[in-house]
């Protein structure tokens, strides 16, 4: 199966353990992943400026379009932007006029059939349970981790179609499928508080500090995310050293996963 | 003894430059410094031998480019290996190959052959280079016009290079025609005097390597092969076969038509000054042309590997320096992550080779720079790190974004989450904004908060304030929360809401709109009060650098 990879902005240069280790998932389930050219998925520009942020995302499909491949993104916030976008894009006659003739102006098209898939989704409908289950050699038994959804793919529901937006599942079942325990969290679908960094530092990092808090007094020895953002976010506590972790440790889904399936990844 | 004198006066000039260009590039870096808060470590560089080898590698093969741009490296290598080789072995000769061939000559093969050889390489390296511009298949040509003022920077360098490595070609070819400059050969290296015998060597001289002499030598098969011995006595010990310099003997070939009056004038003293002095003018200029980055690459190279990686320790000289390295290639735009940021805007200042030509007059205060625009444009920066990989001069772009905030610190431009920090959401709608100035409108597509059915259904039972965790954690500084601001709207105050701290510390998380009962798009609607407020805010910002630019003047 071929899918052209979607890494967003971020993983780069900030987040290269994600990349590494999503690309080594990828290898062991036997998908074949390709790079295209790809621009920013216009996340950023939501709320600044509404066109950019469409006609971004668009440009996208239309170029994995081009290629006749579906996208998939290891990032919530880019997999809620493209359904966002997509949204957007039919609902407003005038907006999709522009957009086309923009594409059309560098031999670009799209006409609506490209999936976009996030990580979760496609391991848990597309590959199923039962298959990462038999090739998770290594079992992680009995430990206790809480799961961090991610706002941008979870809701609006209506758009995203991603899982209930309030009582979500699937991030608990595929965790499980390495052996380990997801605790009962009240804070694994609340914002981890990394859009606000730049703009409100001090309650983007107090909404962290009580995310560390909660999961602590839940159990949890870990966080597992599987966001570029939400693990971005977890990890300033490498830059911020008065943030209180309460000795739990944020883990990249994709590291869990890579070492269950016998990957290079230590964990 | 006036050439000597006159090059060690450019080499005066020369070093003078490159004192203002440090100076220019110590003030450029200091544009970056950060706010009084954090302390800003000047730096010192240290360049560690790994890199500088790395660096060096770089400078030879240009291995970057090479990454970047396989046609394009090829006739850079072109122009750069030719005029590498013919100002060491050739220009600098006394320096170099007399020290280290004991047998050299300029006349002498394979240094003959290898002038002409290394000489035609620049020359196509320049054809080349011309005809991409002329033909605009520049990277930064290609799409929309979007390097298009740039096309005539770096010229003056290539032509500088051209004309020097042309007239020396001419001037060789010259002196091969030269009647004078063959007596005064034989004057020099032979006992011959006038007579048969030097009738003899003319007669080879002329038919066999291109001298016209006048009058004409008479053919005569007998003599030419005397001409022959003779040559094999006095002269081919140091002076090869003058056909191993095979593109001045096709210019000797041209220029003989007219050997005489060519003679006559002496054209060749007048070529040798012209390319002397060309020489010494790209030696003048070479701190403030293009060819600086020969020397400006392997530092930004060196000292981005080298400083911490850390955004805020950055130094004053690398940014100053780096700045300067661009070649305005163009690459980094062709890859730029937020190229549709530009397309929709038209603003060139989201990319990141325009933004560079823009810190750059912004550094030398030139009047005329759009800071609203490079604000906006660099404000679009996702940190994707792309241009900073493919830059064939390997500046450290990603970190020079992160810090080109710094520069509007003392201005009024601000991102829009710390303008609407600094102001009362009461304030805000008061303020009068110029129409004209409003010139970033933006056509408001999702139109939420101007149809009342978006909202009016709200029945205030707050819910929506209830779930967000901003009002949860922020319940000191936070002003309105989410039904107030739905609130608002409803009593048709839109400028008021769109000033509120509500909504521009807003997570857009969503989680108010998937749990109102009414189903208001809350989060939708606060995002495009945040763009209508952007819109206002940018009018603002315009209108006071504008007037700050009128009290400058």
């Amino acid at each position: 199966m071929k899918l052209a990879y979607f890494p967003g902005c971020k993983i780069s240069f900030y987040l290269k353990a994600y990349g590494d280790s999503f690309e080594s998932v990828m290898k062991h389930l036997g998908i074949d992943l390709v790079r295209l050219e790809f621009n920013c998925c216009g996340y950023p520009a939501r709320g600044e400026h509404f066109e950019i942020s469409v006609f971004s995302a668009i440009k996208n499909l239309a170029v994995a379009h081009k290629n006749k491949l579906d996208i998939i993104t290891p990032c919530k916030c880019c997999f809620g932007q493209f359904k966002h976008a997509v949204f957007w894009y039919y609902k407003h006659k005038n907006l999709k006029t522009k957009i086309d003739d923009l594409l059309d102006q560098e031999n670009l098209s799209w006409d609506g059939s490209t999936q976009i898939h996030h990580l979760l989704s496609f391991l848990y409908h597309e590959i199923g349970l039962d298959t990462l289950e038999k090739r998770s050699v290594k079992k992680f038994s009995g430990k206790k981790i809480a799961v961090q959804y991610g706002c941008h793919a979870l809701r609006p529901f209506s758009v995203t179609r991603f899982d209930h937006p309030y009582a979500p599942t699937i991030f608990e079942d595929l965790v499980r499928v390495t052996g380990m325990v997801p605790v009962e969290w009240p804070k694994s679908t609340e914002c981890c508080g990394n859009p606000i960094l730049e703009g409100h530092k001090a309650l983007s990092l107090t909404i962290l500090e009580n995310k560390f808090k909660s999961a602590s007094l839940a159990g949890a020895e870990y966080i597992c995310t599987a966001c570029t953002h939400c693990q971005m976010q977890y990890e300033m506590t490498d830059y911020e050293s008065d943030i209180d972790t309460h000795g739990v440790k944020p883990v990249l889904f994709t590291r869990i996963l890579d070492a269950a399936f016998g990957g290079k990844t230590v964990f | 003894m006036m050439f000597e004198t006159l090059f060690y006066i450019s080499l005066f000039l020369c070093a003078a430059g490159c004192i203002f260009q440090w100076v220019r590039f110590r003030r450029a870096g200091l544009m970056f410094k950060p706010a009084s808060s954090d302390r800003f470590n000047p730096g010192r560089l240290y360049p560690n031998p790994v890199n500088l080898i790395l660096s060096f590698l770089n400078t030879i093969f240009q291995i970057r480019l090479f990454a970047a741009g396989k046609i394009r490296w090829l006739f850079h290598f072109f122009v750069f290996a030719g005029f590498l080789y013919l100002v060491t072995v050739h220009a600098f000769h006394q320096v170099t190959a007399v020290v280290l061939f004991d047998y050299y000559d300029p006349t002498v093969d394979p240094f003959q052959f290898l002038r002409n050889l290394f000489g035609s390489l620049v020359v196509a390296g320049c054809i080349l280079f011309f005809l991409r511009r002329g033909l605009r298949l520049r990277v930064n040509q290609i799409k929309s016009n979007w390097g298009s003022h740039l096309k005539y920077k770096g010229l003056v360098s290539i032509i500088l290079v051209f004309l020097i490595v042309g007239t020396g070609f001419l001037l060789e070819a010259s002196k091969i025609i030269s009647e004078p400059v063959f007596m005064e050969m034989v004057e020099d290296y032979s006992d011959l005097e006038e007579g048969d015998e030097l009738e003899e060597l003319k007669l080879f001289w002329q038919e066999k390597a291109f001298v016209s002499f006048d009058p004409t030598v008479p053919a005569d098969p007998e003599k030419l092969k005397n001409g022959q011995v003779l040559n094999e006595v006095y002269c081919i010990s140091c002076h090869s076969d003058i056909r191993s310099s095979f593109v001045s003997c096709l210019l000797a070939d041209l220029m003989s038509f007219y050997g005489t009056v060519l003679n006559q004038t002496r054209v060749d003293v007048m070529l040798y000054r012209v390319h002397y002095g060309l020489c010494l003018a790209l030696i003048v200029f070479l701190p403030f042309s293009r060819l600086n980055h020969i020397f400006l690459i392997p530092l930004s190279i060196a000292v981005k590997n080298q400083a911490p990686k850390t955004h805020h320790q950055k130094t004053a000289q690398v940014f100053g320096a780096s700045l300067f390295a661009c070649t305005n290639c163009g690459y980094c735009s062709q890859v730029c992550s937020v190229y549709p940021h530009f397309q929709i805007t038209g603003n060139p200042d989201v990319l990141p080779h325009s933004k560079i030509e823009t810190l750059k007059k912004i550094a030398d205060k030139h009047p005329d720079v759009s800071l609203w625009g490079l604000q906006k444009g660099n404000n679009a920066c996702t940190q994707c790190n792309k241009c900073t990989q493919i830059c064939p001069s390997g500046i450290d772009l990603q970190t020079l974004w992160a810090v080109t905030h710094r520069i509007f610190s003392d201005n009024a431009l601000v991102n829009n989450q710390t303008f609407f920090n600094r102001i009362l959401p009461e304030a805000w709608a008061d303020l009068e904004t110029e129409p004209r100035m409003l010139i970033a409108r933006q056509e408001l597509v999702s139109d939420l908060i101007e149809k009342t059915d978006a909202f009016e259904n709200c029945i205030q039972c707050t819910i929506c304030t209830n779930v967000c965790p901003v009002v949860e954690y922020d319940s000191k500084d936070n002003d309105y929360t989410p039904q107030q601001v739905m609130n608002l709207l409803r009593l048709d105050q839109k400028h008021l809401a769109s000033g509120t701290r509500m909504v521009w510390t807003c997570l857009t998380c969503y989680a108010c709109q998937d749990i109102c009962p009414q189903k208001i798009p809350v989060t939708d609607i606060i995002l495009e009060l945040r763009h209508l407020g952007g819109v206002r805010a940018d009018a603002v910002k315009l209108q006071q650098t504008v007037k700050k630019r009128v009290e400058i003047s």
